[in-house]
């Protein structure tokens, strides 16, 4: 079935045309041409404008174009589709469509492509008046065919997220308020360029490199040109960002089709969670491997070199691999009760088996993989293991004991739960900074759960730091094994009550 | 491998803190309709619901015209049509958008056609310009029933299909469900209210707490019944009449003009056998029947509490 056919989409087209189309391709328009005209004013008196150039007037007016470009068919397209499921999904619709012999596919393009189509035809005005501005200015047709090869790029990665986050969410508006925290997440790509998967799964250095490839180099221009390495190897940043965004975009396919053809199954199978957190690790890591290219903490092409201004990369990116797999332990762990019925036919009261379908297991197996992709770094330092080790047992306890906390406050308080995990990770997380602050004894701060690891791989540490980081780390292992204790007593009140009814 | 045109078999549904369907079995043939009976919270609607693929059973399988629906789900949603208690609507398209957007879905042959069909067969073939958000809830509830059999399924879940609509509708209900009957389709109704069931179930399944208290055709469960309610009228030796009944050991009996009520709980063979000992003492029968429908008599002595 093409998309013309798709019951859905032509559903959703009949929708979008009811409410009305003209207005907001008018307005697009005018926006558009109100920019064209600018050009044009300044193509005619250009004293009247402070540019230097022709070409600096043309990409401050594409700039612009592309600007209301993206807010539309990335930001509204995205609020737009994952609204319209939210709301289809809750009056019933969505169940009945997928009662249709529909295959769960058609229904996922159906809802991807359907709502938005006021915002695709606004984007295509402005693309197709961004054209002319170009033109006009002189401009490079690679940076017009790169900025819009990277804008649909982005909108249908977003827009598959947004089919995802529709089937999920339980208000409307959660949408737009779920992209507005995703993108102020991505800010700080803007303070380290090429460094960041958030600078490459969003097109922020594909785009604002095709504008300085337009510039004479200054100094700020130079941060945001070049092309970035990727373990090594140079790959251009439009190419990285449609891959990344491609591959990635493979993965939310598969779950989007999963969720809409059975929304009780696991989102992913346990090897394709693995799988897409390694990808995003290794991404990661690979566009730092260059700084240290193996040989952690000394800088690339130097054999005893540190440079302290690089102190802050490596915590960092563990900082942001621990939170990710959070995220994903998060999003990914299945649900107690998923377990006890998979448990009840398949007739597995025993600890192995909750464990192997628990996010427990889970948590291992991102930790390793975590592990294995920060091991690129220390390939050929091999004295600096400890480091290494620290970091990786530190990332074992943040992963377990998440998951351990998620299922044992799911299994234990049900719906209070986020309450009392939130109540413990702050605990666990916050409260050592907030006693640091309080005593201003910095020491505190290192029995913050993310501390150990994050302090390791800063360098500069002696022989006593690390053994002293190492027995923060057993401590936090500890509590993980207190949490695992407790974590199964739960879950054996769970299957004991489930033998008796 | 059973014949039914619906076959339920061990269905069990588990919610955290309770089973909300526990081992329920059922067999509905073509040309049954079985009215699937219970107080709220008994589970009828997570079995139907269940049934389609939309709850996640623990355990238990469902077929369809003898074929596993899990296994076969594209192929056999064709032949299960499920109409929910409410009624999803696309408010801002038409009576026939909405038909064809559903048309299409299920790639039903000569779509406009049927269309108009399944418009006609529900009573909406006025409404078919309007839009969905102009039209009444029982109206609403026509569409959706409309929808429902738009791709002429073999079996049809309909889920207190009567809830919102007025007398008449109600009656028209019966009426289409009679027909569809009598077109062979296998039908799982579910009503809170018996009268409306009565009448065209020759089955009914009667289920509480999740558990299926008691199921069959109508004349199986009748013949389990042990307590009856009956009404009798006589149009002479009537004086004959209450002594044979107060002979007969009855209950509760109120003897008023040329007839009587009374309860009687030794089964329906000992109540033929009553009404055999009155005609053969003379006693000129000219009305004997249950106080209520055959139904209701079943429903309120299964043992579910909690009625309605």
């Amino acid at each position: 079935m093409s998309l013309i056919e798709n019951p859905i989409f032509l559903t959703q087209k009949r929708l979008v045309h009811r409410g009305g189309v003209f207005a907001a391709i008018l307005l697009a328009v005018l926006i558009g041409a109100s920019l064209l005209a600018g050009l044009i004013a300044y193509r005619s008196v250009p004293s009247n404008f402070s540019f230097d150039s022709p070409q600096e007037a043309g990409e401050v007016f594409y700039g612009w174009t592309l600007g209301v470009e993206i807010l539309v068919v990335v930001a509204i397209g995205f609020a737009r589709i994952s609204a319209v499921l939210t709301n289809e999904r809750k009056a019933g619709l969505l169940d009945a469509n997928r009662l249709t012999p529909m295959k769960p596919w058609e229904l996922v393009v159906g809802y991807w492509f359907g709502p938005p189509l006021r915002e695709i035809y606004m984007g295509a005005v402005l693309a197709g008046l961004g054209l002319v501005i170009v033109l006009l200015g002189k401009l490079s047709i690679v940076l017009w065919l790169g900025t819009q090869l990277l804008v649909l790029s982005t909108a249908m990665f977003l827009g598959l997220l947004a089919v995802l986050m529709g089937m999920v969410f339980q208000r409307p508006q959660s949408g737009g308020i779920f992209l507005v925290l995703f993108l102020a997440s991505q800010m700080f790509s803007f303070a380290t360029p090429k460094l960041f998967l958030t600078d490459f799964l969003l097109p922020i250095y594909g785009i604002a490199n095709l504008f300085t490839g337009e510039q004479i180099y200054s100094d700020q221009a130079n941060e945001w040109s070049g092309l970035p390495d990727l373990f090594g190897f140079s790959i251009d940043p439009v190419l990285l960002t449609v891959g990344l965004q491609f591959i990635t975009g493979i993965f939310l396919w598969r779950i989007a089709v999963r969720k809409a053809g059975n929304p009780f199954q696991a989102a992913l199978l346990r090897w394709e969670i693995i799988a897409l957190f390694a990808l995003l690790v290794f991404f990661q890591q690979g566009l730092i491997w260059g700084q240290w290219r193996g040989n952690f903490p000394y800088l690339a092409g130097y054999s005893n070199r540190f440079d302290d201004n690089l102190n802050w990369l490596l915590p960092v990116v563990h900082g942001g691999t621990a939170l990710l797999a959070i995220v994903f332990l998060a999003f990914a762990s299945p649900q107690p009760e998923s377990i006890r019925i998979k448990a009840m036919r398949a007739g597995i009261k025993s600890h192995a088996g909750i464990f192997s379908h628990s996010s427990v297991s889970l948590a291992i197996g991102l930790t390793a993989a975590a592990g294995i992709a920060l091991f690129t770094h220390f390939v050929r330092s091999i004295v600096y293991l400890e480091v290494f080790f620290i970091a990786v047992a530190n990332l074992l306890a943040i992963t377990l004991i998440f998951a351990l906390l998620l299922e044992f406050c799911r299994l234990r308080y049900q719906r209070r739960a986020p309450g009392f995990i939130a109540l413990w990770l702050f605990i666990l997380c916050a409260l050592p900074a907030v006693l640091a602050a309080v005593f201003t004894n910095s020491e505190l701060l290192k029995f913050s759960l993310f501390a150990p690891g994050c302090a390791a791989l800063a360098g500069g540490n002696g022989d006593e730091n690390l053994a002293a980081l190492s027995r923060i780390v057993a401590g936090h292992l500890c509590i993980a094994i207190l949490l695992y204790a407790a974590w199964w007593q739960e879950w054996k009140k769970l299957l004991a009550r489930s033998a008796s009814v | 491998m059973s014949d039914a045109a619906l076959s339920i078999q061990n269905l069990r549904v588990d919610f955290p803190e309770v089973i909300a369907v526990n081992d329920v079995s059922l067999n509905i043939g073509a040309g049954d309709v079985c009215g699937l009976i219970g107080p709220n919270g008994a589970g009828k609607t997570t079995t139907m619901r269940a049934v389609c693929g939309l709850q996640e059973c623990t355990r238990g399988s469902v077929r369809v015209a003898g074929h596993e629906l899990a296994r076969k789900p594209e192929a056999l949603k064709r032949q299960l049509g499920f109409m929910p208690d409410f009624c999803p609507t696309y408010d801002q398209l038409t009576a026939s958008e909405f038909l064809d957007h559903f048309g299409r879905a299920y790639s039903v042959p000569n779509r406009a056609k049927r269309i108009d069909e399944c418009l006609e067969l529900t009573w909406l073939t006025e409404k078919r310009s309007a839009l969905c958000e102009e039209l009444s809830r029982g109206m609403k509830q026509r569409l959706v029933l409309a929808k429902t059999l738009l791709p002429d399924p073999g079996v049809l879940l309909l889920d207190e299909p009567a809830s919102g609509l007025d007398p008449l509708g109600r009656m028209e209900l019966r009426k289409l469900l009679l027909d569809l009957r009598k077109a062979g389709k296998a039908i799982l109704i579910s009503s809170h209210i018996l009268s409306e069931l009565s009448g065209f179930c020759n089955q009914a399944a009667i289920m509480e707490r999740g558990k299926l208290v008691m199921s069959g055709t109508i004349a199986e469960l009748g013949q389990k019944l042990t307590l009856w309610k009956m009404s009798v009228k006589w149009r002479n030796n009537g004086d004959k009449a209450p002594g044979i009944l107060r002979a007969a050991n009855v209950n509760n009996l109120e003897v008023a003009g040329d007839g009587a009520t009374f309860t009687f709980n030794r089964g329906a063979d000992a109540l033929d056998e009553l009404l055999k000992t009155l005609v053969l003492e003379g006693v000129r029968i000219s009305e004997w029947r249950p106080i209520g429908d055959e139904l209701e008599q079943i429903f309120l002595q299964s043992g579910a509490k909690d009625l309605m």
